[in-house]
């Protein structure tokens, strides 16, 4: 049973994570009454703030709950920020089936509360540059991004000045630089690699300080970061940047945002003959129920994978192969970052030196293949994160010894290590694609998806030159005991990047999406997650799909505005 | 199994709003009461009988002992063990430590005619000695076994449980939880 409610709502949008937030924050400002459907639960710091639990308050002490996660959620626990507490901001894999081939896993991590996968992100930001936006112009790549630097440079000084982006300007050009709060400090070893690395290579390798979304001073409300650690377990003091920390309070304090969990929407509905959007369709994660909402606006901000998925499960007699998807390219183009390529040395002569705090941020070595010289084995490149550190009782576990003289080593600390790990760019190819499964279906009864992409030579060949430079960095800084990392790439997915599933183009033949992320198919409809990068360039991404969802909604009230939708 | 079943009855009686606002720990603790076991410190135990309890207790204290600071006893390492070998490990490693513990009273018995923990704090920690440096071999010929063995994986829980706990925590690592600061260059206490 369907109920229809009255269409008291100016915009729709699925999703309030990371772009979801920015559209309803820039939807509200700009007067739209606006509903966000979110299908997990909501969350707020006052009641669910964990990042200061201590390790004894954990039942098994910060290990997790095994056979819990290896039950529930065997994919998710790949991801990096998953622990004993974070586990809770990760999807059931049970509830939320999807399909590989046996050979080609595809780690697809879901976040399914208010603010999604903004709770539990890397919280690095950097912008893309020109080099990225004319890649696959001067590659003979794919499709041509429809919009350049200049396009979107103003929204990401947007972006960040809301945001709060703490970082050290390099004035590189195809690292722009931004509105950065003050940089967190490099420790003593970083600065002797950093160093090293400058007498060696000049500018044509730098190593910096990430550019982080933590605060580092007072901003738009919320406090500077503290120095606890562990990010991923929520902030009661709302020092990293998350939807639930900065935008969706933006929203709520315009009153023109209703936020609505356990809202799992199932599918568009499509008016063939206005060639819009006229309803979503919902499902009450919590009573079945069944609900369609309308509104003049959709803007769908599910994560790259999910609003494919939506489009996909929204096929009409007019666009029998998916809603929007008249270039046939919903769901394919899936993009990640190559990942497990670097290596690691020790560095001696600062042995009397520690660090104190944990620095919720690394090192970065921005892209310096084929930036200024062209690589004979590879397009595009990569950029290093990492850090320098010492080790303390955690070596401990597995050496040698007995009593008094074993117990002294675990106050004691170990030697400095430096490691590099490489976060390469990979190519939009069609076949990497998802695919609404013929059968399977999650807990709520939508169809799931079947998912295939693997790496091409070119990734690989990105993945092998890691190792090789991230030792010459090394070497530069004096390292000793330089180890190239030795395991193979990562599984696709496993960066937590997907993107391209609904890519921006020039042409409606071959992309889904204008260069204002409107649907070339259905004017009404924004898709603004990651879906629509139409090449992934190496940087993490979030800050680029803030910035071009603040863009589009800007362009979609001036559409409204002039009576164009 | 024994907590599903048991959440089930709680269920089944009403009780799904309190089992609702019941955390992991909570619930671990609810399925360990309703299991009939040993006991140490007061805390019920689930994997280990109370003869296993106090081998593992004793041969932590060897690993870490009591010095200046408290020792693996006093940081309740056996608890920890416990818990992680009924809610963590498979089950065939469970059985592989608690065959190492019987075993280890089976050398003890062999060397000097009784159990472990009625041993000589001497021989007790010989024995240790001699598991220790087999450790050691198996990570220098087959290091992919090595972590499997039990006495492996007792010093790995016996140092993980004590300087994860408030009191090895506090007292000897002096771990700073809320730093409220980053220091990149500072100096290493004496």
């Amino acid at each position: 049973m369907t109920r229809r409610t009255a269409p008291t709502f100016d915009a729709i949008v699925v999703g309030s994570g990371m772009s979801g937030g920015w559209a309803a924050k820039e939807l509200t400002r700009l007067g739209l009454r606006t509903l966000v459907l979110e299908a997990g639960r909501s969350l707020s710091w006052e009641a669910d703030a964990r990042e200061h639990v201590r390790p004894f308050e954990m039942p098994f002490r910060g290990l997790g709950d095994r056979r819990a996660v290896e039950a529930r959620q065997a994919v998710q626990k790949g991801s990096v920020s998953f622990d004993e507490i974070s586990q809770r901001y990760w999807t059931d894999d049970i509830d939320n089936p999807y399909s590989t081939p046996a050979d080609r896993k595809f780690d697809w991590f879901r976040a399914r509360q208010m603010g999604g996968k903004s709770v539990i992100w890397g919280r690095q930001v950097y912008r893309m540059s020109d080099l990225d936006f004319e890649a696959n112009l001067r590659d003979g790549i794919a499709v041509d991004w429809p919009i350049r630097y200049a396009d979107i440079a103003p929204w990401y000084d947007r972006v960040e000045r809301f945001i709060g982006v703490s970082g050290q300007a390099e004035g590189l050009a195809h690292l722009p630089d931004g509105a950065f709060l003050p940089p967190m400090a490099l420790n003593c070893v970083e600065q002797h690699v950093r160093d090293g690395i400058a007498a060696r290579y000049g500018r044509e390798r730098v190593m910096t300080i990430g550019r982080v979304a933590v605060l580092t001073a007072p901003h738009q409300g919320r406090a500077p970061c503290h120095y606890c650690g562990p990010c991923q377990r929520g902030c009661v003091t709302r020092s990293y940047f998350s939807s639930v920390n900065s935008t969706l309070p933006a929203a709520q304090a315009t009153g023109r945002m209703t936020l609505r969990p356990f809202s799992v929407v199932r599918a568009l509905e499509f008016d063939a003959t206005r060639k819009r959007i006229s309803g979503v369709h919902v499902i009450d994660a919590q009573t079945g129920a069944e609900h369609t909402f309308s509104a003049r606006i959709v803007f769908l901000c599910a994560s790259s994978i999910e609003s494919a998925r939506l489009l996909l499960n929204s096929a009409t007699p007019q666009f029998a192969n998916g809603l929007a998807n008249s270039s046939d390219q919903v769901g394919r183009n899936i993009m990640d970052h190559i990942k497990w390529g670097g290596a690691s040395g020790e560095v001696d002569g600062f042995n009397d030196r520690r660090v104190i705090g944990e620095r919720p941020n690394g090192i970065y070595v921005p892209r310096f293949r084929n930036v200024t010289s062209r690589h004979p084995d590879f397009l595009r490149g990569y950029g290093f994160q990492g850090g320098a550190g010492r080790g303390g009782w955690d070596s401990a576990t597995r050496a040698p010894g007995l009593g008094a003289e074993f117990k002294a080593r675990l106050t004691q600390l170990g030697p400095w290590n430096m490691s590099f790990a490489g976060f390469g760019e990979m190519l939009p190819r069609e076949t990497n694609r998802a695919t609404v499964h013929p059968s399977l279906k999650d807990k709520w009864g939508v169809p799931s998806l079947h998912i295939e992409a693997q790496w091409s030579e070119n990734e690989l060949a990105i993945h092998r030159d890691m190792g090789v430079t991230a030792s010459e960095l090394l070497d530069a800084a004096g390292a000793r005991n330089i180890r190239a990392h030795t395991h193979g790439p990562s599984t696709p997915g496993n960066a937590n990047h997907e993107m391209g599933t609904s890519r921006m183009g020039r042409d409606p033949k071959t992309s889904v999406l204008n260069g204002h992320n409107q649907a070339w198919d259905v004017p009404n409809l924004f898709i603004t997650d990651g879906a629509c990068m139409t090449s992934s360039g190496c940087q993490n991404p979030s800050l680029t799909y803030m910035a071009l969802t603040a863009r589009a909604c800007a362009y979609a009230v001036g559409e409204l505005k002039r009576r164009n939708l | 199994m024994q907590r599903r079943e048991l959440l089930q009855w709680m269920i089944a009686a009403g009780g799904l709003t309190a089992v609702n606002r019941l955390g992991p720990k909570d619930l671990l603790a609810i399925g360990r009461d309703g299991h009939r076991a040993a006991s140490v410190d007061g805390r019920q135990l689930y994997a280990l009988d109370s003869h296993a309890a106090l081998t593992v207790t004793v041969a932590a204290e060897h690993i870490i002992p009591a010095t200046a600071t408290p020792g693996a006893t006093q940081a309740n390492v056996t608890a920890f063990i416990d818990t992680m070998l009924s809610g963590w490990y498979p089950a065939a490693d469970q059985a592989r430590f608690l065959a190492g513990v019987h075993d280890l009273d089976a050398r003890s018995n062999t060397r000097s005619g009784k159990p472990f923990v009625q041993c000589a704090p001497a021989d007790q920690l010989a024995l240790l000695e001699v598991l220790d440096a087999e450790v050691t071999t198996l990570r220098q010929t087959q290091s992919a076994l090595a972590n499997d063995h039990w006495f492996a994986m007792l010093k790995y829980l016996t140092v993980w449980g004590y300087c994860t706990s408030e009191i090895g925590m506090r007292e000897t690592l002096h771990t700073h939880p809320m730093p409220m600061r980053y220091d990149g260059n500072a100096k290493v206490e004496a």
